[in-house]
C-alpha cells in the first residue's frame, strides 16, 4: 500500500515538475525543475529506507535494533546538495534572461532565434 | 634508475617552468640551461642502462595500477626502446638549447618551451610504457603538445591555426582507430592466453609479445589494418603525408623535434613494436611495404618542387619516414637493422637542417629559397653544417647517412622478393630526388650568387651549437658504426648482423655512386624537368572535401535541433520506452505481479507518510494553477519540507536535515531572484500563460498529455522497482560494523566524511562550481546587450532594460527596519554557534559540515536581504565569498593529500589528536580530532562561500557586476 501511495505521489510530482517545464513560463519552469529533484530525491528514500525501524547509529546497531540503509541516505545527500546547486543555476539562467531579453516568458524568447 | 621517474622528469621540469613566480624571476638562459641540462642528464641516465640489456635484453619495471582489470603502471625499455629514448633526450638536449637561443621574447620561449617539454615527457611515455593503455594515452598526448605547438602562433595566424587543426584531424582519426585495433588486439591475446576465462583483455606488452601465435587469430586482419592505421597517419605516409607539410608552421625548434626527430617516428616505433608478433602475417608486411615505398617517392619527388626551406625539409622527411617503414614492412624482418640506422641517421641530419633553415628565418626573416643566396660568407658555421648534413642526407660516404643508404639498398637487394624490381626502382629514384635535394639545399642557399632586398643580421652566437653538434654527430658516428651504432642495434635488431663503415666496393656501392652522379645531372637540370610533372589529385584536395561534408552533415544536424523541451522529452521518453519495451526487462521483472495494492492496511506511521505525500502532490498542483509566482515558491517550501518530515519518519536524520535547510535555502534565492525580476515582467507572463501561441488550446492540451504520460511512466517504473526492492547489499553492513571504531555514532555521517569522503569532495567541487557558473552567467555581458528586434521584443524592451529596476517589487531598504536589523544581528553568530556545534558533533548526531556551511549561508543571506549589498559588505568585511571558497577547497585539498604523507592513501583517516598527545584532552569533551573533523571543516567553509557568491550574484547582480568590471 505504502509503496504504491509513493509512486504514486512520485509520478504526479514528475507530471507536475514536466508539465511546468513545458509551459511558458520560466520562473515556473524553475519551480518544475526543483520538483523533479524531490521527486528524484523521494525515489531514492522510498526505494533504500524502508526495511529498517531505527536511525542508522551505532548504539542502535550495537544494540541490535534493526536499521535504515545508510548507504543510500549518504547517496541522497548528496543528491540534495548537487539539485540545489543545478537548481541555482537555473534560478541565475533565469534571472539573466530577465535583465537581457526583458522577459521570462520561453515563447518570446524562442522568437528571438528566428 | 627508475624508468618511471625518468618520464616523468620533463613534466615535472615543465611544472616548474610554468609557476608564475619562476617563469617571471628566472632569466631565459638560466631556464634554456636548466632544459638542456636535463634532457641530457636524462640522455646519460638512459645509457647507464646499457650494461642491464645487454645481460637480460630486456627491463620491466611493473607497479599494479588497476589490478582488477590487469591494468598496471609498467615501463619496458629494450633495445628499441632505448634507440628511441635515446634520439628523444640527445636530440632533444640539443634542441631545447637551440630554442632558448631562437625566441628573443621571454614570455613567449617560457609557453613553447613548457609545451615543448610536455611533449618531451608524452613522447618518452609512448615508447618506456610496457601496457598498451598506457602507450596509446601517451600517443594522444603526444597528439594534443603536437597541436598546440604547430597552432603556437595562431592568435594571430589563419595558416598556423589550419595546420594544427588539420595534423589534428589525421592522427587524432589514426589515434581512433588505433584504439579500436589495441582493444581488438588485447582481446585476441587474451582469448590466446586464457582460452578458458572469457574475454579477457591482455594489455601488458610483455605479455602481447610473447603471444607467437597471433598472427593466426581470426581477428588479424581488421585490428592489424587498424593499428596500421593509426601508425601510417601518425608518420605521414601517403596518402596521409599531407598534414606534415602543413605543420611547418610549428616554431622551427618544434618542427626539427617533433615533425622530424621523433614524433612522426611514433608510428614507426609502433610498426617495429609489434613486427615480432605480426611480421608472419604477410597482409602486415606487404602493407607496409607498399605504404612506406609509395611515401618515398611521392615524399622525395614533391620536396624537390617546394620553395620554402621548411616544406622541402618537411617532404624530404616524409620520405625518409616511408623508406624506413618499408624496411620494417620487408619479409622475415630482415629490414630491421636498415630501418634502425635510418632512424639514427635521419634524426641526426634532418633535424641540423631544420635547425639550419630556422637560424637563415631568424637571420633574414625568409625561408624561400628563391630570396635566399650566398649565405656561405655571411653564416659559415651553417654553411658547414648543412654541408655535412645534406651530403649525409645524400649518402654521401664516410658520413652516416651513407651507411644507412648502403644497408637500405642492401635489404632491398636481398629481401625483398617477390618484389625485387618495383622496390629497387622506387628506393634508387627516391634515392636520386633525395641527393638532389641535398645538392639544392647547398648550393641554392649558400653558394649562389645573393638576392637582393634581403636583410641579414647575425643571430646569437650560441644559436649554433645545437646544429654543430648534431652534424658533428652525423659526422663522426658515420666512422665510428663499429663501436657506437653497433652495439645498440645488437640490442634491438633479432638477427645476427654486419655493418661497417665502409663494406668496400661492392655491387651497392657502385648503386650508390650511379645514384649521387644521376643526382648532379637531375640538379643541373631540375627546372625544366621538375616544373613539368604534376600529380592530378593531392591529400590536401581530399582532406579539404571531407571537412566540407563534415560542416556539410554538422548543419543537418544542428537541424534536427527545435529548441524546444517538449521535443527533447518526447524523444528521451520515446527511446527510453522503447529500449525498455523492447528488451523485455518489464515483462519478466513484473511477471505474476499485481501493480495494485491487495493489502490496504496501514498503520498510524503510513497514515503520516501518506498524508505528507498528499501534500506535496498538492502544493504541487498549486504552483501550476496559481497565478503569483511568490505563492509558487512558497508552495514549492511546502513539498520541501513535507520530503524533510518524510525523512524523518523513515528514520533519516540526516537526510531530514539537510533537506529542510537546503529546502529553505532554496525557497530564499528563489524569492530573492523574484525580487530582481520587474513586476511587469512578471505579470505579463502570468496572464499569457494558459495562452496558446494561435489563441487555442491545442498547446496546453498537448504538454498535458505529454507530462502526465511521463508521470504515468514514472509512476510504474517507481512501483516496479519499489516492487521488487533488491536486498541490502552487504557493503552497507560493512559501514554499519566499522563506524564504532572511527568513534563515529553517526553511520551516515561516518559515510559522508570517511568512508566515501573522496564522493563528498567531488560534490563539494561540484557545488562550487555551480556558485562559480552562477557568478559568470549573471556578471558578464551588460543587461540588454542583445537587442530585441522581433514585434514581440519591441514589446518586451519597452519594460526591459531601460527600466529596469523601477518597479522591482522587493526593495531591500524596505525591510530594514530596527527590528529586522537587530534579529539579523543576533541571528549570525547563534547560525555560526550552530554551525560549529553541528561540525564538532557531527559524529554522534545529525549535521555535519554541510549543514553547518548552509547554516551560517542561511544567516549571512538574511544581513543581505535586510541591509542591502553595500551596507552588508561594510558591517561583514571578512565576509569576501570568493576567497572563502577557495580556502575551503584548499583545506580540503591539503587535508586530503596529507595522509599520502603519512602512507595511508588520498583521503586515508588520520588521528590527529592521537598524534598530538591530545587524545585524552579533547576527548573530554566529546571531541575527536581526525582527519574527517578537518573535511568537514573544510566542507563547511567551502559551502558558507560558495552560498555567498550564489546569493550575491542572484540578488546583486549589478553590483557583483560593477566589481568584476573594475
Amino acid at each position: 500500500m505504502i509503496d504504491f501511495m509513493f509512486a504514486a505521489a512520485i509520478g504526479a510530482l514528475f507530471s507536475i515538475g514536466v508539465f511546468q517545464l513545458l509551459r511558458r513560463d520560466l520562473i515556473k519552469a524553475a519551480i518544475g525543475f526543483a520538483i523533479l529533484f524531490s521527486a528524484i530525491n523521494l525515489f531514492f528514500v522510498a526505494v533504500g529506507a524502508f526495511e529498517g525501524e531505527f536511525a542508522p547509529y551505532v548504539r542502535n546497531v550495537e544494540e541490535g535494533r534493526s536499521v535504515s540503509d545508510p548507504l543510500i541516505q549518504a547517496l541522497i545527500l548528496t543528491a540534495i546538495v548537487v539539485s540545489f546547486g543545478s537548481l541555482s543555476l537555473v534560478l541565475g539562467l533565469v534571472n539573466m534572461v530577465s535583465r537581457r531579453y526583458g522577459t521570462v516568458d520561453s515563447n518570446d524568447v524562442n522568437k528571438l532565434k528566428h | 634508475m627508475n624508468l618511471a621517474f625518468i618520464t616523468a622528469s620533463p613534466f615535472l621540469l615543465a611544472l616548474l617552468l610554468s609557476l608564475p613566480t619562476v617563469r617571471k624571476s628566472v632569466s631565459q638562459q638560466i631556464q634554456t640551461a636548466l632544459t638542456a641540462a636535463v634532457m641530457a642528464a636524462l640522455f646519460f641516465l638512459l645509457l647507464l642502462h646499457l650494461p642491464d640489456l645487454r645481460a637480460q635484453s630486456v627491463i620491466i619495471q611493473r607497479t599494479d595500477w588497476i589490478p582488477s582489470l590487469g591494468i598496471s603502471l609498467s615501463f619496458y625499455l629494450d633495445g628499441l626502446a632505448l634507440i628511441f629514448a635515446l634520439i628523444i633526450t640527445g636530440v632533444g638536449a640539443l634542441i631545447f638549447f637551440f630554442a632558448g637561443y631562437y625566441f628573443d621574447d621571454p614570455a613567449v620561449y617560457n609557453r613553447f618551451n613548457v609545451w615543448l617539454l610536455a611533449f618531451a615527457g608524452s613522447m618518452l611515455l609512448v615508447v618506456l610504457s610496457g601496457n598498451l593503455l598506457m602507450m596509446f594515452v601517451a600517443w594522444e598526448l603526444t597528439s594534443i603538445t603536437s597541436f598546440v605547438l604547430i597552432g603556437f602562433t595562431g592568435d594571430r595566424n589563419q595558416a598556423a591555426r589550419e595546420g594544427a587543426f588539420k595534423a589534428l584531424f589525421v592522427t587524432g582519426g589514426g589515434a581512433l582507430a588505433l584504439i579500436i585495433g589495441f582493444v581488438m588486439l588485447s582481446a585476441a591475446c587474451g582469448q590466446l592466453l586464457h582460452p578458458d576465462e572469457g574475454v579477457r583483455f591482455v594489455t601488458d606488452l610483455a605479455s602481447i609479445l610473447a603471444v607467437d601465435s597471433l598472427y593466426q587469430h581470426e581477428w588479424f586482419p581488421i585490428f592489424a589494418a587498424l593499428i596500421l592505421f593509426g601508425g601510417l597517419t601518425k608518420s605521414a605516409q601517403f596518402p596521409f603525408h599531407f598534414w606534415l607539410p602543413g605543420a611547418m608552421t610549428a616554431p622551427t625548434p618544434a618542427s626539427a623535434y617533433l615533425h622530424s626527430a621523433t614524433m612522426v617516428k611514433a608510428g614507426i616505433f609502433l610498426f617495429a613494436r609489434m613486427s615480432p608478433v605480426m611480421y608472419k602475417n604477410p597482409l602486415w608486411s606487404d602493407l607496409l611495404l607498399f605504404f612506406g615505398l609509395s611515401t618515398m617517392l611521392v615524399g622525395a619527388f614533391f620536396a624537390l618542387k617546394q620553395r620554402d626551406l621548411k616544406a622541402l625539409l618537411a617532404y624530404s622527411t616524409v620520405s625518409a619516414l616511408g623508406a624506413i617503414v618499408a624496411m620494417i614492412g620487408l619479409p622475415g624482418q630482415n629490414g630491421i637493422k636498415a630501418a634502425l640506422v635510418g632512424i639514427i641517421a635521419h634524426a641526426l641530419y634532418k633535424s641540423a637542417l631544420f635547425l639550419v633553415a630556422g637560424t637563415i628565418d631568424h637571420a633574414t626573416g625568409t625561408r624561400v629559397i628563391d630570396q635566399l643566396g650566398g649565405l656561405r660568407r655571411q653564416m659559415p658555421y651553417m654553411f658547414a653544417v648543412t654541408v655535412i648534413s645534406a651530403l649525409s642526407m645524400a649518402g654521401v660516404p664516410l658520413l652516416l647517412g651513407f651507411v644507412a643508404k648502403e644497408t637500405l639498398l642492401d635489404a632491398v637487394l636481398h629481401y625483398s622478393a617477390p618484389y625485387t624490381l618495383a622496390a629497387l626502382s622506387v628506393v634508387v629514384a627516391s634515392a636520386v630526388f633525395t641527393a638532389t635535394a641535398g645538392y639544392m639545399l647547398i648550393f641554392d642557399v649558400f653558394i649562389k650568387d645573393a638576392q637582393d632586398g634581403v636583410h641579414f643580421h647575425q643571430p646569437p652566437r650560441l644559436i649554433r651549437a645545437g646544429p654543430i653538434l648534431l652534424s658533428i654527430g652525423s659526422l663522426t658516428l658515420g666512422v665510428l658504426i663499429e663501436p657506437v651504432i653497433v652495439p645498440l642495434l645488437r640490442l634491438a635488431v633479432p638477427k645476427t648482423f654486419e655493418l661497417q663503415a665502409f663494406a668496400g666496393f661492392n655491387q651497392v656501392f657502385w648503386l650508390s655512386a650511379i645514384i649521387l652522379i644521376v643526382a648532379l645531372l637531375l640538379f643541373a637540370y631540375r627546372k625544366p624537368l621538375i616544373e613539368r610533372i604534376r600529380f592530378p589529385i593531392s591529400g590536401n584536395y581530399i582532406y579539404r572535401e571531407l571537412i566540407s561534408y563534415i560542416d556539410w552533415a554538422g548543419e543537418n544536424v544542428l537541424h534536427t535541433q527545435s529548441g524546444f523541451v517538449r521535443y527533447y522529452l518526447v524523444i528521451i521518453l520515446g527511446t527510453v520506452g522503447a529500449v525498455l519495451i523492447a528488451s523485455g526487462t518489464l515483462t519478466t521483472v513484473t511477471a505474476g505481479q499485481s501493480l495494485f495494492p491487495t493489502d490496504l492496511s496501514v498503520n498510524i506511521i503510513d497514515l503520516a507518510k501518506i498524508f505528507m505525500l498528499l501534500l506535496t502532490v498538492a502544493a504541487g498542483i498549486y504552483t501550476i494553477v496559481v497565478r503569483e509566482h511568490v505563492k509558487a515558491a512558497i508552495a514549492y517550501g511546502v513539498i520541501g519540507y513535507a520530503s524533510g518530515v518524510i525523512f524523518l519518519i523513515e528514520h533519516a536524520p540526516d537526510v531530514a536535515l539537510v533537506q529542510l535547510l537546503v529546502e529553505t535555502m532554496a525557497t530564499v534565492l528563489i524569492i530573492i531572484m523574484l525580487g530582481r525580476i520587474s513586476t511587469t515582467i512578471r505579470r505579463r507572463v502570468t496572464e499569457n500563460l494558459w495562452i496558446g501561441r494561435h489563441k487555442s488550446n491545442f498547446g496546453l492540451l498537448r504538454d498535458l498529455v505529454i507530462s502526465i504520460v511521463i508521470g504515468v511512466a514514472v509512476f510504474v517504473f517507481s512501483l516496479i522497482a519499489l516492487q521488487n526492492r533488491p536486498e541490502r547489499e552487504s557493503i552497507a553492513e560493512w559501514h554499519l560494523a566499522n563506524s564504532a571504531q572511527l568513534n563515529v555514532e553517526d553511520v551516515v555521517g561516518a559515510i559522508v566524511a570517511d568512508f566515501r569522503a573522496t564522493d563528498t569532495l567531488m560534490e563539494i567541487a561540484v557545488f562550487t562550481t555551480a556558485a562559480l557558473g552562477v557568478l559568470t552567467l549573471l556578471s558578464r555581458g551588460r543587461p540588454g546587450s542583445a537587442p530585441l528586434t522581433s514585434p514581440a521584443g519591441s514589446e518586451a524592451s519597452r519594460t526591459g532594460s531601460d527600466s529596469e529596476g523601477d518597479d522591482v517589487i522587493q526593495d531591500a531598504t524596505s525591510l530594514s527596519t530596527p527590528f529586522t536589523r537587530s534579529v539579523s544581528v543576533i541571528v549570525l553568530p547563534i547560525a555560526i554557534l550552530i554551525g560549529i556545534a553541528q561540525i564538532l558533533y557531527g559524529g554522534s548526531g545529525p549535521g555535519d559540515g554541510f549543514t553547518a556551511g548552509v547554516t551560517i549561508g542561511l544567516a549571512i543571506s538574511l544581513w543581505y536581504v535586510v541591509l542591502g549589498y553595500n551596507e552588508a559588505k561594510r558591517q561583514l568585511p571578512w565576509f569576501r565569498p570568493a576567497f572563502i571558497t577557495r580556502l575551503g577547497l584548499l583545506i580540503a585539498l591539503i587535508n586530503a593529500l596529507f595522509p599520502i604523507l603519512l602512507g595511508k592513501g588520498f583521503m586515508g583517516h588520520v588521528e590527529f589528536d592521537q598524534i598530538l598527545g591530545i587524545y585524552d584532552f579533547v576527548g573530554s569533551f566529546g571531541l575527536h580530532v581526525t582527519s574527517s573533523l578537518i573535511f568537514e571543516i573544510s566542507i563547511a567553509i567551502a559551502v558558507m562561500g560558495g552560498l555567498g557568491i550564489i546569493i550575491e550574484a542572484i540578488a546583486f547582480p549589478r553590483e557583483v557586476q560593477s566589481l568584476s568590471d573594475e
